[in-house]
């Protein structure tokens, strides 16, 4: 009986190899597709640290907020202008006729177990989702990673933001609520101020004049649909592109056009994004459960006779508001047309400027630097003050418009009259950009003549010596401002690795 | 002579021709010092009143209106206490006649008070508009009333003694109306200056609509049938049951909103919610990026 017994739980361990079931799985899955290859590299990527690499991380991650919590919304959500009588929890509702859409969109925040969470998490998701998407696109352009190779990534990142946008309003609009029908209504003021083609236009996208029947349907089509699938696309493409030109880095210690200096996929930067990825959740969560976003059952339903005051658009839509808000009541009437010129001009021309503004601005650039190069690696804002100080110029404007857009809350809490509000709000849309520029230009300017700009300023010892000469000596940088390598972590080798791995640090370069 | 009969004729059409307007002119002049505005029952919008009551010796309306609300008109007994009242508080500004004073010649801006009926004037003073804090402001702000209910009723009595007049102090019974009904009627005549969440909001050239929370039934009664300020007097548009309906949502649904959620945000809409989903959404997590990554 000396035959080795290989049923205990410790020798069927053993028997899987060194890596247990996950390895034996793995196994199996490379003998039949070969993930073996494509996995080593994958789980070898290097990802640069710099904290502001994680901003589009916070957009990738509210997107994923935004599909799980609007999936759980299309359970309940009805997408019909059909009128119905509304009997449910809100008692100040009761009795009253209102749409299907809107009728379900209360029940949905009142009779439907955690309904309102998830409402309000999708809405705040939103507004994060937007939001990230500008504070990336900002350091993107700052940065200078836009520049070549990485141009097409750029205009997929612009394209998305529009995408955002648009689909952010179409959602806002589903409830059909008082006040996401005025913004309805506004659109619609928008499509008709289009010269020639307007009113074409308007009656194709609302089947008929407004409001209709059928804009409810069409937007929640568009909205759990065609724009959410271009998104998942675009972000997909976005995310293959950077990982096949892989990531830019600031320059530095060891840092090249040639390499990428940063932590691995695996373990490193796979913990800190899932970590990252369950933060912003949670923070959506907190927000939808503590702070009230959209009360939709006190606007009430909308119907074209009713309206009420202090209505914004949700925030990412605020310049556009602005703009309307601020624009002179200019129009053309002649040849037996009207172009409604103050709608026109603000509405329609001026975010199309902006927006092809920022689809040319790679290709400004070059034609302006006769920089043809390949860049990997990032600037510093201040060495480029041109490029910084108009960035800061275009966001000044739209950030002055954005506050345009509550001329009417500003003037009822500071208690001044809406006309001055308006006035003051006209001067500072157009003279901010040329307070701006020269400002930021001056600054970039300055920083690029201060030395260890960024780090803390350290303390200058004067000692006094013997003679009687005065030394001022600098003391040490701080502790904190050191840079800190990460701690060598051992490779899995399912595979012989394919580049050298120092062992010198957990940081690894990698030629491109 | 027949020349001079057509001569005299003709002097006689141009003559009348010539006073017509003078006759106008006079007669508004005689209607503006004799008789000022008044407003009658007719005017004040309630028509249909169910339950009228006349004073015996006097023959006047004391009171009337309908099971939602009843008008009253202060009792004549005040009068004497709210003469007193109205030297010490008023009459600086309105005149020891109550018949207004040219303000540097800015007319209109003390008017005239005889014949506005008490529901303007217990308005006017019951919400601490008047006396004003600063008669030359825009608009007079509500605050902490500075004359009492029975002080208030007493200058209202007198005022009133001046010129009878409509509408009187409504008193609305709040123990049926529907909340409902209120909430409609609301969003389409309320909304468009109070905002939907009657938190009140600016209107052109430093005037405002005012918040309308923690506003007493008797007040917004009395502010939808007169119209104070910029606003419109709803009269002959609404029925004494819908002023009712109303009254019942503002001081029971927009003062106390059944509005779950979390923090309400101040009712501003998208321009807090604006601020919180950048500052708190995106600056939150920015920060924890900042905490996570490097920051060389």
């Amino acid at each position: 009986m000396s035959t080795e017994v290989v049923n205990t739980a410790r020798a069927k361990k053993q028997a899987m190899g060194p890596y247990g079931t996950v390895g034996k799985v793995l196994g199996e899955l490379d003998d039949r597709l070969g993930v073996a290859k494509g996995g080593r590299s994958f789980l070898d990527k290097i990802f640069p640290d710099h904290w502001s690499f994680m901003l589009g991380e916070i957009a990738l991650y509210s997107f994923v907020v935004l599909l799980a919590t609007g999936i759980f919304l299309t359970l309940y959500y009805i997408p019909s202008q059909a009128i119905v009588t509304y009997h449910g929890a809100y008692l100040p509702l009761d009795g009253q006729r209102v749409t299907e859409a809107f009728a379900s969109s209360v029940d949905l925040s009142f009779a439907v177990r955690a309904g309102l969470l998830m409402r309000q998490m999708h809405h705040w998701a939103c507004d994060i989702f937007v939001g990230a998407i500008v504070v990336h696109m900002a350091r993107v352009f700052f940065t200078g990673a836009f520049r070549k190779p990485r141009e097409l990534n750029w205009t997929i990142g612009t394209t998305l933001l529009i995408l955002a946008i648009v689909n952010g309003f179409l959602g806002y609009s589903l409830p059909d609520d008082l006040v996401s029908g005025t913004g309805i209504r506004i659109a619609y003021s928008i499509i008709l101020s289009i010269p020639l083609v307007g009113t074409y236009l308007g009656f194709l996208v609302f089947g008929g004049n407004f409001p209709g029947t059928a804009i409810i349907p069409r937007f929640f089509m568009l909205h759990v649909l065609l724009v959410p699938a271009i998104i998942v696309g675009l972000v997909t493409f976005h995310l293959i592109l950077l990982v096949r030109q892989k990531h830019t880095q600031f320059p530095g210690e060891g840092r090249t056009e040639k390499n990428v200096v940063g932590s691995p996929m695996y373990p490193v930067f796979m913990a800190k994004t899932t970590g990252f990825l369950l933060i912003v959740a949670g923070v959506t969560a907190l927000l939808g459960a503590f702070a009230q976003i959209n009360p939709i059952w006190q606007f009430g339903p909308y119907d074209a006779a009713r309206i009420s005051y202090a209505v914004q658009p949700d925030w990412y839509m605020g310049f556009l508001d602005g703009a309307l808000r601020v624009f002179p009541a200019w129009s053309f009437h002649g040849f037996g047309y009207t172009i409604p010129l103050e709608v026109t001009i603000p509405a329609v021309l001026f975010p199309g400027l902006v927006f092809n503004l920022a689809f040319a601005w790679p290709a400004l650039e070059r034609k302006f630097t006769k920089d043809h190069a390949m860049h990997h690696l990032l600037d510093r804002p201040s060495n480029r003050p041109k490029r910084t100080a108009a960035g800061v110029a275009l966001l000044a404007n739209l950030l002055m418009l954005f506050i345009a857009s509550s001329t009417d809350v500003i003037a009822n809490f500071f208690h001044l009259s809406l006309n001055s509000v308006l006035w003051a709000m006209r001067i500072l849309v157009v003279l901010s950009p040329f307070i701006a520029y020269p400002i930021t230009y001056k600054i970039a300017k300055e920083i690029q003549l201060l030395k260890g700009g960024g780090k803390r300023k350290t303390a200058n010892v004067v000692s006094r010596t013997a003679e009687g000469e005065y030394v001022a000596t600098p003391s040490p940088v701080y502790v904190d401002d050191l840079h800190h390598e990460l701690a060598a972590t051992e490779v899995p080798t399912f595979i012989e690795p394919s580049v050298d791995v120092p062992t010198d640090g957990g940081v690894r370069t990698v030629t491109r | 002579m027949t020349l001079s009969f057509k001569r005299a004729s003709a002097l006689v059409l141009v003559a009348l021709f010539a006073m017509g307007p003078l006759v106008l002119f006079m007669s508004s002049a005689h209607a503006a010092t004799k008789s000022p505005f008044q407003t009658t029952r007719k005017n004040a919008g309630t028509p249909n009143s169910s339950q009228v009551t006349v004073d015996p010796t006097t023959g006047s309306i004391t009171s009337y209106g309908n099971d939602a609300i009843m008008y009253s008109s202060p009792s004549p007994a005040l009068a004497a206490l709210g003469q007193a009242l109205y030297q010490q508080n008023c009459a600086s500004c309105h005149g020891n006649a109550a018949d207004g004073v040219a303000a540097d010649g800015t007319s209109g801006a003390y008017p005239n008070l005889v014949g506005l009926g008490p529901a303007t004037i217990d308005f006017w003073i019951e919400s601490g508009r008047m006396p004003a804090a600063n008669p030359r402001s825009v608009q007079a702000a509500r605050r902490v009333a500075r004359l009492n209910h029975n002080q208030a009723l007493a200058v209202t009595a007198w005022i009133n003694s001046l010129s009878p007049s409509y509408p009187g102090v409504p008193s609305v019974n709040l123990t049926s109306g529907n909340v409902a009904d209120g909430a409609a009627l609301f969003a389409l005549n309320c909304a468009a200056c109070h905002t939907i969440e009657g938190s009140g909001d600016a209107l052109a050239l430093g005037t405002y609509a005012p918040s309308l929370r923690n506003i007493p039934a008797t007040q917004v009664a009395e502010a939808i049938r007169t119209g104070p300020g910029n606003m419109p007097r709803f009269t002959g548009n609404l029925s004494d049951y819908q002023v009712r309906d109303i009254v019942k949502f503002v001081t029971t649904k927009i003062e106390h909103p059944q509005n779950p959620g979390g923090l309400g945000l101040g009712g501003l809409g998208p321009v807090a919610e604006g601020f919180i989903g950048l500052a708190l959404g995106v600056g939150l997590l920015a920060l924890v990026g900042f905490w996570v990554g490097e920051r060389q």
